[in-house]
């Protein structure tokens, strides 16, 4: 598959390129501190840090992935979304948002410090600089290759061009730069993907017209959930519900300071609640945009003959490819300029979030506790300037690691998920146990961690795993991955009480606007009551409710 | 106004650029996909829409 791009298409990359450069120079001469910098001065308005919020997230290879899942396991990926993110964004802004906020922390990293010791922050802050590094490396390597692959642009040009520009606009006004450009990278992916999802579905005769041509088990969310046997994606709804639902889900969404840090950034409490909540509507409506693609990828060649979805090496069909493929399909000179510069637009957006959050952790949870303590804020200012160069270069260096060793992301990948997999449980105690301390959640975390790394190691899936021995085989990569999830939460939780109770607590009093108990609750009750953070949690909640009983 | 600048201006006036030339590619280049006139026009024209709904935004978040 390839794509010959025109005059208007390079027009309208160029016009992309020059106009977040701008945003970066325009902000440029408001920043004033380490502050403004790095946390925005707190200072973005409520509808802003709810695009950036979700824009963050929506990088390539979510853009890429899910329309690719959509074409393999059907609307079940859907879970993803409707199980696998808008109850922890609820839970976030209703319930955890007040103690990060409160706690004037400025980062996640920083409020285990609070609440708990040095050594969390330590262990939480290191684990999480080293994966933003590495997310937006290999999602830089993915973006390089598909360009090669569907342009022929070439692998270095590609690397060096979209790293550089991310560089550029951060460096210049960091993150409130980094913001800015997330919300208009957000309309630019909608906008630039939402005409294939409509002549697509008007080709295919609509959601009716797909059931008719696909089997049941790709058009049912929970109908074929039983048994992991009977659906595409191999997986139950135990370990649906209590791996992703629960331990990825809410340790993503609640504790990654990537996503949280969008939130933090908000004029007060209340806009830092509504944010997550507010990012959850558009989030509840994103597979009808990144995965409904993929759906019509597979339907399509039943109507139409003149689009097949492409090969692979093996033979069998190229999920990865569904999304460029109707864009080829589809597009004209003009419109595919904005379908491509939506691509580049997703890639960007998940950059500049690793960037900017790898940014202030290094500066206020690495550097500043343990090289420089009490400097100026100046000095801060061109720490997180020369971070920001750095962190950029150290993405490039991971994507030519990624492109030198075939197994390297698949490897990271695992890594991640023994990282990621404990982590709520100690934000869970944290904020909501106050005889929970340090000790626990340090000890509680690294059990955690070990548990999810022995599970993989001791049950295999697609090959994958299995490397002490093996004594459970999944049928699926991703029943394995969310089945090590819970069990690496539940390990969590299980170690962080028991050493909690064998060690002392902090005073009551280091902990208000801490822990749940010992904190007033008197954001709940501001506004009007429909702009409360609780109706539009009831709200979110019963619309996605709604979804998955209409596509159940 | 905002602290960094508003938004809405920037935005706008992406949308307001990118609708012209999907306009202007409609009508100058006639186009081998089935549904190629119609993508570049509507698309063109939808952007011009969003694109003067936030410079309306902009435009009245000045005045107050």
């Amino acid at each position: 598959m390839h794509l010959d791009l025109h005059t208007a298409d390079y027009l309208i990359i160029t016009l992309y390129f020059l106009f977040v450069v701008a945003v970066g120079w325009v902000v440029k001469y408001k920043i004033k501190s380490s502050n403004d910098f790095l946390m925005s001065g707190r200072a973005i308005p409520l509808w802003i840090t709810s695009l950036a919020f979700i824009s963050a997230n929506l990088g390539a290879q979510e853009v890429i992935g899910m329309a690719a899942s959509g074409a393999k396991y059907g609307i079940m990926t859907s879970h993803f979304y409707w199980v696998g993110a808008i109850p922890a964004m609820v839970f976030l802004g209703l319930l955890m948002m007040p103690f990060y906020y409160g706690s004037k922390a400025r980062s996640v990293p920083e409020y285990l410090k609070l609440r708990f010791d040095e050594k969390t922050r330590s262990l939480n802050a290191i684990g999480f600089a080293a994966m933003t590094v590495f997310s937006s490396g290999i999602s830089m390597y993915v973006l390089a290759r598909l360009l090669e692959i569907i342009l022929g642009w070439d692998f270095d040009m590609s690397v060096l061009l979209s790293a550089g520009i991310v560089m550029v606009y951060i460096y210049l006004g960091g993150l409130t730069s980094a913001v800015y450009n997330e919300v208009l990278q957000f309309f630019l992916i909608i906008l630039g993907i939402a005409p294939v999802v409509i002549v697509g579905l008007h080709d295919v005769g609509g959601w009716d017209g797909i059931i008719s041509k696909l089997t049941p088990e790709m058009t049912s969310s929970w109908k074929y959930m039983s048994h992991a046997d009977d659906n595409p994606m191999g997986v139950d709804t135990w370990s649906l519900v209590m791996g992703l639902g629960l331990a990825m889900s809410f340790g993503y969404w609640c504790t990654d300071f990537l996503v949280v840090q969008r939130a933090m950034i908000a004029r007060n409490i209340a806009a830092s609640q509504k944010t997550p909540i507010i990012a959850a509507i558009p989030k509840m409506l994103m597979p009808f945009i990144v995965i409904f693609p993929g759906l019509i990828a597979v339907a399509l060649p039943y109507f139409t003959e003149g689009y097949q979805l492409p090969a692979a090496a093996d033979g069998g069909p190229d999920y990865n490819m569904a999304l460029p493929s109707l864009l080829a399909h589809y597009y004209p000179e003009g419109l595919l300029g904005i379908g491509l510069t939506a691509l580049l637009a997703s890639f960007m957006s998940g950059m500049a979030g690793n960037v900017t959050a790898f940014n202030t952790v290094w500066t206020f949870d690495i550097y500043q506790p343990y090289f420089v303590k009490n400097a100026s804020d100046r000095h801060y200012l061109i720490v997180g300037k020369v971070t920001t160069i750095v962190g950029v270069l150290a993405s490039i260096g991971v994507t030519y690691l990624a492109a030198s060793f075939n197994n390297i992301n698949d490897f990271l990948q695992v890594v991640f998920s023994f990282v990621n997999a404990p982590l709520f449980a100690t934000f869970l105690l944290g904020m909501f146990w106050k005889r929970a301390t340090g000790h626990g959640a340090f000890a509680g975390l690294l059990a955690g961690t070990l548990a999810a790394a022995a599970v993989h190691g001791l049950t295999i899936a697609e090959g994958k795993g299995g490397w002490i021995m093996v004594l459970h085989e999944y049928g699926s990569g991703l029943s394995h991955a969310f089945n090590m999830a819970w069990m690496a939460f539940t390990v969590n939780l299980i170690v962080t009480i028991v050493v909690s109770l064998m060690t002392k607590p902090k005073k009551d009093a280091e902990m208000q606007g801490l822990v749940y108990s010992l904190t007033p609750r008197v954001w709940a009750v501001e506004g009007p009551w429909y702009s409360r953070p609780l109706t539009l949690a009831i709200f979110v909640s019963l619309a996605c409710l709604a979804l998955n009983f209409i596509f159940a | 106004m905002e602290k960094y600048g508003d938004l809405r201006f920037i935005i706008g006036s992406f949308f307001m650029l990118s609708g012209i030339v999907l306009l202007t590619v409609a009508f100058s280049v006639a186009s081998q996909k089935t549904y190629g006139h119609q993508l570049n026009f509507y698309g063109g024209l939808g952007m011009i829409l969003f694109g003067a709904f936030m410079l309306w935004l902009h435009q009245r978040q000045a005045e107050h």
